[in-house]
């Protein structure tokens, strides 16, 4: 996001914030509207309409299958589906009319527009009265959403869903190959998809109306870089009654100067000089990698915790209390602990649904299988998976693999030092200087793991491993 | 009741997960976050607990947000057993 969409929104927050009634479906509306004039331009013009469009009914059938039938209410439902409806025709509109809201918007024809508004909204009803096969669908649900995860994390289907896109008769207008494909804030609504979808499986998810469901998804200010709240939570705090103290404004300004701060001047300023496919085969000197590594390692967090911030504010502006991605990362004393302070929200979902359930699994099923390897096997599935979730390529798998197998290094030293040197055995500046060392330590393995995750191959990353070990 | 919850969770810990059977472990210690069980002990604890106690705790709930201490544990473990 710019400077100039950033500060938009926080006006935007801080109008709907201050309303007295009508807060939610403001709160809708405005969501709606920014998740189409975020949408970057597409290699096929049309697709800037397509993409939000498909959020959005992707959205609503996940709700119309995760709902309970007995806990949905018409009277709550419709005034929703008209302001998602009316906003995206307004949207469609002022695409035909110059696009002035996005000029990346291209609106299909208003026939189209229409016959996608009507086919999403039949399916929807069909669904709504359909009650007997919805959990099978929900498991199609699943699928769907994960395929469509992995169609635009891989570079190379990506080319091949353009081209099959363009041979549809849908399609209007030339494909601009130099424009990269990109779904705006996929990444995160997939993965707030998948987790109402895997608890109404389980039974857990609480009922939710349309309309707290679909701002669950979409919510602004969180919408384009998390971080990835609960959705009980955070139907919790949409429910509560808004009331802004003096110190609701001071912590709320406070996390947006602090975001604004972190990202546009220090994650910038850091850009310059943090490495980069050119800057690794330029450099001669390990000193200057060690540098321009560390200015990465600082750059990501403050980039990343910055638009955090941010989101936290806006939040907290319109009675949503985000949960913390981030809690001083750099500053744990050892890798597994450093997981748990780095991208909360996102570790926190893969332990939920991916770590938990395959431990318990093989702990349950298979308890003759060594411990050893149910943890190394627990912890590269996990690690390799949140490195896919940033892109499907050799580096960001690599990456995952790399901190996977940290977490089972880090595993079974605890386990082995555990009986020998209990906690509490060793003088207090005996322990410090262990937990410095330790911190020490963790930074660089993290930082070197950042070379698989910011350069564009592990040949280049493999490049200038070789360069800052030739320092040593 | 509850403390004696919480000396039976205390002590199997120690002894099993941590494997220092004389360590003392304080009601109100954080286990979680301070990383002294990490996140795979913490399901052979959810295992323990179901298994001792017929509670079970989902694995979206296996976090220091749910629970952090043995007195937040035994909390749970008594709301649990008395919605049964």
């Amino acid at each position: 996001m710019t400077l100039a969409q950033i500060a938009a929104l926080t006006v935007l927050a801080v109008g709907i914030g201050q309303l007295k009634s009508g807060r939610q479906l403001a709160l809708l509306a405005v969501s709606t509207a920014v998740l189409f004039w975020l949408q970057p331009l597409e290699p096929l013009p049309t697709l800037g309409y397509w993409l939000p469009f498909g959020t959005l009914a992707l959205t609503i059938i996940s709700w119309v299958l995760t709902s309970e039938s007995a806990a949905r209410s018409w009277s709550q439902t419709w005034p929703a589906a008209a302001v998602i409806v009316g906003v995206a025709i307004l949207v469609h509109l002022n695409g035909i009319t110059g696009g002035r809201l996005n000029p990346a918007i291209v609106s299909p024809r208003p026939s189209q527009a229409l016959f996608a508004i009507v086919v999403t909204a039949g399916l929807a009803s069909l669904l709504w009265r359909w009650k007997a096969p919805q959990p099978f669908f929900r498991i199609g649900l699943s699928g769907l959403i994960v395929l469509a995860f992995i169609l635009i994390k891989a570079p190379g289907l990506v080319g091949a869903a353009v081209t099959l896109w363009r041979s549809l008769p849908l399609v209007r207008g030339s494909v601009d190959a130099e424009v990269p494909f990109s779904w705006l804030g996929f990444s995160y609504v997939a993965f707030r998809l998948l987790h109402t979808v895997r608890d109404r499986q389980a039974g857990r998810l609480p009922a939710v109306s349309l309309g707290e469901y679909v701002i669950y998804v979409i919510f602004f200010p969180a919408f384009t870089a998390g971080p990835i709240d609960r959705v009980e939570r955070f139907a919790g705090d949409l429910r509560s009654p808004l009331e802004l103290r003096n110190d609701d404004w001071l912590d709320a300004g406070t996390r947006l100067v602090l975001g604004l701060f972190k990202k546009f001047v220090v994650a910038d300023l850091l850009a310059v000089i943090s490495i980069s496919d050119v800057l690794v085969q330029h450099v001669k000197s390990a000193g200057w990698m060690w540098l321009f590594l560390y200015a990465y390692a600082f750059r990501i967090y403050f980039d990343f915790s910055g638009y955090t911030d941010i989101a936290i504010g806006m939040g907290r502006l319109l009675g949503v209390r985000l949960p913390e991605n981030f809690n001083a990362p750099y500053l744990k004393p050892n890798i597994a602990l450093f997981w748990n302070s780095w991208h909360m929200s996102l570790t926190q979902w893969f332990r939920s649904y991916v770590f938990n359930p395959l431990t318990r699994r093989l702990r349950s099923d298979r308890p003759s299988l060594p411990t050893w390897l149910a943890v190394l096997v627990t912890q590269l599935v996990t690690m390799v998976l949140i490195g896919l979730w940033h892109g499907i390529t050799w580096g960001f798998a690599l990456w995952g693999l790399w901190h996977g197998l940290g977490l089972f290094a880090h595993n079974r030293w605890a386990e082995f030092t555990r009986g020998r040197w209990p906690a509490g055995s060793a003088s207090p500046s005996a322990t410090r200087a262990v937990g410095i060392l330790g911190m020490i330590l963790t930074f660089n393995f993290v930082a070197v793991g950042w070379l698989l995750f910011g350069l564009s191959t592990p040949a280049l990353a493999w490049q200038a491993l070789r360069m800052l070990v030739a320092a040593i | 009741m509850h403390d004696e919850l919480i000396s039976q969770l205390e002590s199997h810990m120690a002894a099993r997960i941590l494997k220092q059977p004389g360590r003392r472990i304080a009601a109100d210690e954080p286990i979680i976050s301070s990383g002294l069980i990490g996140s795979f002990d913490l399901i052979d604890v959810a295992l323990y607990v179901e298994e001792a106690f017929g509670v079970r705790i989902a694995d979206t709930e296996l976090n220091s947000a749910t629970f952090d201490t043995l007195g937040q544990l035994a909390d749970l473990i008594q709301s649990r057993q008395s919605e049964c």
